[in-house]
């Protein structure tokens, strides 16, 4: 019987693979490939060209056959054609040269009266990137456009998005055939002109204008991924062209807040609630669009009145209004991108009370879309953590199923315990009782300390939670006793931490719950959990009426069980036993003296030094037993007693600061964006346009678009200095750039860094000494909130990930060489230029300008000097100039953030190490009129890209600025020779190493003005220095080598390159730079520019900039 | 914008790469991939992963893990949707998906990647339009790949549905024997406490519709109660107007089967079928007992009923019987109850014992079932429709209505 079902099976599953390609997969090399190629039948080059696919399906690489490939391109069959296309996009970029035999019969079949045909030739040739076709493509593109198939013009919209890559310099044209294509009448196709905007030319707003209404109205129309890009492109479009709606939620606490006249609002309020329909309206509505913006903060700076009231209305305008009617029936769509597209727009835009109608769909989505799930919970926390209430009647909606995955359950949870209210609170509840049986016990953990947090929140509940959380300590620790079990220690330790977070609030009306615990200490053996209690035990030993009554038994037992304690415990006691000495009573201090005493005695004869030195400490702090004894030298000793009691009420008796939990270090961006999943800015990522901007960024795009860098030109610094041009066409690009996940996982990352240290020291500001050894408790109170905080959750795991060992192990395989090594074989010979010296010339940036500030110019520059402070300061030069006619007196230069940051830790939201801080700079007393002085600033940027924000105070005025950071300034010179350079190199290959293509012009100009003169000068000579020195003057590097070819024609330059050296400052990590140069010195040379370097993401930004530097 | 696309085996084998852009990723990201997804084996790997070089987005399907890289921002649902819609179409072209199918179609794999995606972004996803670009694998193709040696799975024609509004129809639809079904298919989520309170319990349709009509139909279909329902979502041919306005579905609807609409209705009053698990342990024994019974007769006879329960951890070994179906332990330590449908004579109920490890006297964490059942004939969220009109075809179609309810996320907490 089984085995006829056996046999049955068996021949089902030949029927099935008969017929099918599966021999091919199998054994793709049975056959002569090359000579099935050759064959003149379609079947045999059909069968080759598939078993070519099964050996790149499989990694093999088969680019050794692309000429004999390539020639079966002008096959009439479809079929051969399709394969061949699979094979040429695979390998084209590899095999330029041999790609360009194809390009005739692309031009052929371009013209062929099968669209299908026409499609395929322009999808294929504008897929294999040559530099040298690119301007056919764009002459096929420009044609395609108007072809009669809409098939045919999607393809056209597809093939400029390539092609952009290829002409960036040809954006006029291409922008406008995307004007052309978004014209057209076929939705499909105006869908695709939407994904051709967005990566032509993103900022072109006004493009939309022109067509804004009929893109509204088409948008039900298009398919589902268009939409989602469309959706956006509209939204970006009505900020920038009417600013933000007045009544949206973004707004609906603005007035209160300007009332109470700025921005110190406490944080604590917004979890009471005050409803503006619906909408809990308070600071965090602020952040959120200040986070939403966050590119512009000069809107908050400067033009706070323009921000408090915008001018629109939906009511008003019509085309708010019109975006918000057409996105309204996309929230039913089947696609949870749209719908989440759709819903993000109504959060942004639309009044306060219709922003519910979002809750419903988005809500459905998770049931309906799982795979969407977890991805649409990260958006869902962002906006309930703004709006509870919104979510609030829906709370069933994120109950935990079983066969959640455990991400899902831990978002599923911060949400419960973000909308929680009085009224959905015993549902919760019991929701969560029954988690606490849950066979994962991690999620159990995480149970345990929402419990504590919406305690905190519900103050009414918190006696009902501790009892809970007891039972549960005493439950846990009777089975922990019997037998080991995984992951039952994490459960008690968070419940003991959770029982710790609530009695802090109140601990006088928690004391019979801190004594049924403190009873419990002789039931429970896990270390971690023993300290936990021990500390809280000395922490409120003076608390209430009970407390101080079983001291004197608990403290003897603590003293009896001392020897027997592991580290952790034996410093808790030590530390209880002190604190317990501070705060007890005359009538007892004697007993406790030499209970304290004998505990010190054991604690000097420990073998860890810690507990010694903590001993020797705490019995020199507070001397008792002995030293009370010999009291000779009566009057010195009562004063150094007085100041040692002092000292000890400081180290023990200080009051922990009440941290807020896990909004302070919360980023939040755009709502369905990637950088929201992974919480850090991704590369090109953007917030949304400054509101109001749109004719601003139209006109300096008219202006600039004659200058080199115009695309990218962004309109955050449209309106500033054109000096900034390059800068803030940098910081456009690499904003997203990763630095700001360094940040994220700097701390960890690197833990000597002194970012890392200062957000150790600030967290515990106000008792700096009594962490020293406190911090078990202390870090099992951020472990906790590293748990229930994804954010660092995921940056731990970033970390992880970049790790040099989880990257050495896969660069094992080394990958693919770019095209830079390859070329580089070829040089002829080499004539080092290493002793040149070339003179710096520093890009100058304004930082004041004299027409602003009443005179008062200040210039700076970014200076090779290395800080004398630290390694990881940068150094700036600072030019404070008097262009007026009087004396300026008392000239200072601080930080802003670092004034705020006392007071403003909790609510600047941003991580304390992610400030950028500032040495402390000596102040000009006077400056004369028409006088310059120059100053040296050192700053610190963590590595970060954010513009540092400066007041300059001069004659008593405050003047804001703002210094942009420049990456090439974050590293310093490495001095090596070449062999020590290529030996690098080879270290950093693979992921390590990034390449990116540009065009040098500078020399042309420069031979324009010299050729007459010096005729006989090697032009490749000069072009080389024109380069070096201007890397060098924009870069902090060191020059290792510069190679020149030898060549017999004078005038080609391929083959030159350059190598530069440096380090990074914060990690000292190599970073090497190679630039190769090809063409000739009389047009634009094109430059590869290679960064090698271990950090990748800093690496990657790195050439981004040095590509800008050269360009 | 992805950047490639990879299609991995159970055992983290590089099935098929598909580069999209010119920005190539190297299928080491894969070997890194499958590192994370073995380290994560127990917390679930996350649906967006960050490796050193690359954002990662994954689906998984039957054994197959969809994985699609990039390095730029894009909306990260664009990619997880695109990754299904691929999962989807494939399954559909080759009626499952499994290592061994990816595998052996890897060309159609190929072909339909290619079109599904230019330079990294959705280009043609519609599964009938794709049809007729690239010919689905059929029998008869197969059989004359092997007597002749040739077939071409590639259309040598432009579909004319890329250039229509009804971008999901195909103009021309040949051979169409006029009929229309539409069936309701919803799936019961419940939710039972550790108390036997009815935390949640609601109901999710979809409206599957298999057309099958020549022309250009117009149909419409209306509800009798559609004030029950809470959420919707559509197929992109459902036209919106008139059902923001009267509730009504007007669509010109694709040929062959498709999901017309998705609906929630919630907080309905009662479950068609009790379960009531009990739970007691002492002196290192747990006594199980679980009774199952009807509760709210549908009207219509319940089958396929079965129980499922992960049994807890640190069981040396567990005894259970039942008086009706058969009781299975499975690999993974999960205890199946199959049931079938409930006899009339007698209760049916599974009772036994588990024998809990050494030193363990009491059981710490208890087990949540997990109850499946199928009901043919009934929507139990009570959604009836009114009728179906189709307009614009020669002759007066067939007309087909069915329900269907079945068990989906059903759970009962002990």
């Amino acid at each position: 019987m089984f085995g006829l079902q056996a046999s049955s099976a068996a021949a089902s599953w030949v029927v099935g693979r008969m017929g099918t390609d599966a021999h091919l997969y199998d054994d793709p090399e049975d056959a002569s490939i090359p000579a099935l190629l050759d064959s003149r039948f379609d079947a045999d080059r059909i069968d080759a060209l598939k078993r070519l696919l099964a050996l790149i399906a499989q990694g093999v690489d088969v680019a050794h056959l692309f000429p004999q490939v390539v020639k079966n391109v002008a096959a009439q069959s479809l079929e051969v054609k399709k394969l061949v296309y699979l094979y040429l996009l695979h390998y084209a970029e590899k095999r330029q040269n041999e790609a360009l035999l194809s390009i005739n019969i692309f031009q052929k079949d371009l013209s062929d009266i099968n669209p299908l045909v026409r499609a395929w030739a322009l999808r294929t040739m504008a897929g294999i990137r040559l530099h040298v076709v690119a301007p056919l493509v764009l002459v096929a593109v420009k044609k395609c456009a108007r072809d009669p198939s809409a098939y045919v013009r999607k393809c056209a919209a597809y093939a400029l998005c390539k092609l952009f890559d290829l002409l960036p310099e040809e954006s006029t044209t291409l922008e406008e055939i995307v004007d052309v294509l978004f014209s057209d009448n076929s939705p499909g196709v105006v869908g695709a002109a939407a994904v051709a905007f967005k990566s032509v030319c993103p900022n072109c707003l006004a493009l939309i204008s022109k067509h804004f209404r009929r893109l509204c109205e088409t948008l039900p129309d298009i398919e589902e991924w268009y939409q989602i890009t469309l959706i956006e492109i509209l939204l970006r479009y009505v900020i920038a062209r009417h600013g933000l709606v007045k009544d949206s939620v973004m707004f609906a606490s603005n007035l209160s807040l300007v009332a109470q006249g700025g921005v110190t609002v406490d944080t604590m309020s917004y979890t009471q609630p005050t409803s503006v329909g619906g909408i809990s309206g308070t600071r965090p509505n602020i952040m959120l669009l200040r986070h939403y913006i966050e590119e512009h903060p000069g809107c908050f700076d400067r033009e706070d009145d323009k921000f408090s009231s915008p001018s629109v209305t939906t009511s008003t305008n019509d085309d708010v209004a019109i975006l918000l009617k057409c996105t309204s029936p996309l929230l039913w769509s089947q696609n949870s991108g749209v719908v989440l597209a759709a819903a993000s727009v109504h959060w942004i835009m639309a009044p306060v009370e219709e922003v519910k109608r979002i809750v419903g769909p988005i809500l459905f989505t998770l049931r309906s879309s799982p795979d969407a799930a977890y991805v649409v919970l990260g958006d869902i926390l962002v906006f309930a953590k703004t709006a509870p209430l919104l979510f609030a009647p829906y709370d069933e909606d994120f109950f935990i199923c079983s066969s959640d995955p455990y991400q899902t359950r831990a978002l599923k949870l911060e949400i419960l315990t973000t909308i929680a209210s009085e009224s959905s609170i015993p549902a919760i509840f019991e929701e969560f009782e029954d988690y606490i049986k849950d066979p994962n016990r991690r999620f159990v953990a995480d149970t345990v300390a929402a419990i504590a947090l919406c305690a905190q929140k519900l103050p009414s509940i918190s006696s009902t939670c501790l009892e809970g959380l007891l039972s549960l300590v005493f439950y846990e620790s009777s089975i922990t006793n019997s037998v080991h079990l995984d992951g039952e220690d994490i459960v008690l330790v968070q419940a003991i931490l959770s029982i710790k977070a609530i009695v802090k609030i109140d601990a006088a009306s928690h004391e019979k719950v801190i004594i049924r615990l403190v009873r419990r200490l002789d039931k429970i053996k896990q270390p971690a959990a023993r300290s936990l209690i021990i500390w809280i035990f000395g922490e409120y030993s003076s608390v209430g009426n009970l407390i101080p009554k079983i001291i004197p038994p608990v403290l003897k037992y603590l003293a009896w069980s001392f020897a027997a304690e592991v580290l952790e415990t034996k410093l808790q006691i030590l530390n209880a036993s002190a604190k317990v000495i501070i705060h007890s009573a005359e009538e007892h201090l004697e007993e406790f003296k030499r209970i304290m005493a004998y505990i010190t005695d054991l604690a000097a004869c420990d073998l860890n030094y810690d507990v010694r030195d903590r001993a020797r400490f705490i019995s020199n702090l507070l001397p008792c037993g002995k030293t009370s004894l010999n009291e000779n030298d009566s009057t010195c000793q009562s004063h150094s007693q007085d100041i040692r009691k002092e000292l000890a009420d400081h180290i023990f008796g200080g009051k922990i600061p009440t941290t807020s939990h896990s909004d302070s270090n919360y980023r939040i961006y755009l709502p369905g964006s990637l950088s929201q999943v992974v919480l850090h800015a991704a590369p090109g990522y953007a917030p949304l346009p400054k509101p109001q901007s749109m004719e601003l960024i139209y006109h300096t795009i008219k202006l600039t678009r004659d200058t080199a860098n115009s695309s990218e030109s962004n309109n955050s610094n449209a309106e500033s200095e054109s000096s900034y041009e390059s800068g803030s066409v940098y910081d456009s690009e690499s904003e997203g750039g990763g630095l700001s996940d360094k940040d994220a996982t700097g701390s960890s990352q690197y833990p000597n860094d002194d970012g890392h240290n200062l957000h150790h020291r600030q967290d515990n500001q106000e008792a700096p000494l009594v962490h020293m050894y406190d911090d078990n408790v202390d870090q099992g109170q951020t472990g906790r909130n590293v748990e229930d905080n994804l954010s660092s959750l995921i940056s731990t795991d970033l970390t992880e990930l970049m790790s040099k060992s989880a990257l050495e192990s896969w660069l094992d395989e080394a990958p693919a060489l770019p095209a830079v090594q390859e070329s580089m074989q070829k040089s002829i010979a080499r004539v080092s230029f290493t002793n040149r010296s070339f003179e710096r010339k520093p890009k100058l940036h304004t930082l004041l300008d004299p027409s602003n500030t009443s005179g008062l110019s200040v210039i700076y520059a970014f200076s090779a000097e290395i800080s004398p402070i630290s390694r990881l300061l940068v150094c700036i030069d600072l030019f404070v100039e008097n262009n007026t006619t009087d004396q300026l007196t008392d000239i200072i230069i601080k930080s802003e953030e670092a004034s705020i940051s006392k007071d403003e830790m909790d609510q600047t939201s941003e991580g304390s190490a992610s400030i950028p801080t500032l040495a402390p700079v000596e102040e000009i007393r006077s400056l004369a009129p028409q006088q310059t002085v120059k100053m040296i600033l050192q700053v610190h940027f963590h590595h970060h890209l954010l513009p540092l924000k400066l007041s300059v105070l001069c004659n008593g005025k405050r003047h804001p600025a703002k210094l942009h950071p420049d990456i090439a300034y974050f590293v310093r010179p490495l001095p090596m020779d070449l062999n020590a350079f290529l030996c690098k190199e080879n270290q950093l290959r693979g992921v390590f190493e990034y390449a990116r293509r540009c065009t040098f012009k500078d020399h042309l100009q420069k031979h324009g003005c010299t050729e007459e003169s010096t005729d006989h000068t090697d032009k490749n000579l000069l072009v080389a220095q024109s380069l070096a020195s201007k890397v060098l003057s924009n870069a902090n590097v060191h020059l290792v080598s510069m190679d020149m070819p030898v060549t017999f024609s004078i005038d080609d330059a391929s083959g030159l390159c350059w190598r530069f050296s440096s380090e990074i400052l914060s990690t000292s990590n190599p970073c090497l730079i190679t630039i190769l140069a090809e063409g000739h010195t009389s047009g634009p040379l094109d430059l590869t520019v290679k960064v090698n370097s271990e950090d990748t993401v800093f690496g990657l930004n790195l050439l981004n900039r040095v590509v800008t530097i050269i360009e | 914008m992805l950047q490639c696309v990879f299609l991995l085996s159970d055992s983290g084998e590089v099935m098929v790469e598909k580069q999209m852009t010119a920005h190539r990723v190297d299928r080491a990201i894969c070997g890194w991939f499958w590192e994370y997804v073995l380290a994560h084996a127990a917390g679930d790997p996350s649906k967006v992963v960050v490796s050193p070089t690359h954002y990662l987005f994954q689906v998984y399907r039957h054994g197959v893990t969809f994985l699609a890289c990039t390095q730029v921002e894009m909306p990260p649902l664009m990619a997880i949707e695109f990754l299904s819609r691929v999962a989807d179409v494939l399954t559909d072209y080759l009626g499952d998906l499994n290592e061994d199918i990816i595998k052996d179609n890897f060309v159609i794999v190929y072909q339909i990647l290619d079109e599904m995606m230019d330079n990294g972004f959705p280009l043609t996803t519609e599964p009938n339009i794709l049809k007729e670009m690239i010919a689905q694998p059929n029998i008869v193709s197969k059989m004359l790949n092997v007597v002749t040696g040739k077939s071409s799975a590639i259309g040598n024609k432009l579909p004319d549905a890329t250039a229509s509004f009804v971008h999901w129809r195909t103009t021309v639809v040949k051979d169409a024997s006029n009929e229309a079904y539409v069936s309701i298919v919803e799936e019961l989520d419940a939710c039972v406490n550790r108390e036997g309170v009815l935390v949640k319990c609601e109901a999710c349709g979809d409206i599957v519709v298999n057309s099958s009509l020549p022309g250009v139909p117009e149909l419409t279909l209306s509800f009798a109660n559609p004030t029950i329902i809470n959420d919707v979502r559509f197929h992109p041919c459902v036209r919106f107007r008139p059902w923001e306005s009267s509730q009504i579905l007007s669509f010109v609807p694709p040929d062959g089967q498709f999901k017309l609409m998705s609906y929630r209705v919630k907080k309905l009053k009662t479950t068609p079928i009790y379960v009531k698990p009990q739970l007691s342990s002492d002196l290192g024994n747990c006594r199980v007992n679980v009774m199952v019974g009807i509760r709210n007769d549908p009207g219509k006879p319940i089958d396929s009923i079965t129980v499922q329960f992960q049994l807890p951890p640190l069981i040396a070994s567990a005894d259970l019987t039942a008086n009706h179906g058969t009781v299975d332990i499975l690999a993974d330590q999960t205890c199946l109850w199959t049931i079938g449908h409930i006899p009339k004579d007698k209760a049916p109920s599974l009772s036994g014992n588990l024998r809990l490890e050494e030193g363990l006297a009491h059981l710490h964490v208890f087990p949540t079932f997990q109850v499946k059942f199928r009901i043919m004939g009934v929507a139990l969220s009570g959604l009836q429709i009114d009728r179906l009109e189709v307009k614009n075809t020669p002759s007066a179609p067939y007309k087909g209505f069915r329900a269907q309810t079945q068990a989906g996320r059903y759970e009962v907490r002990s």
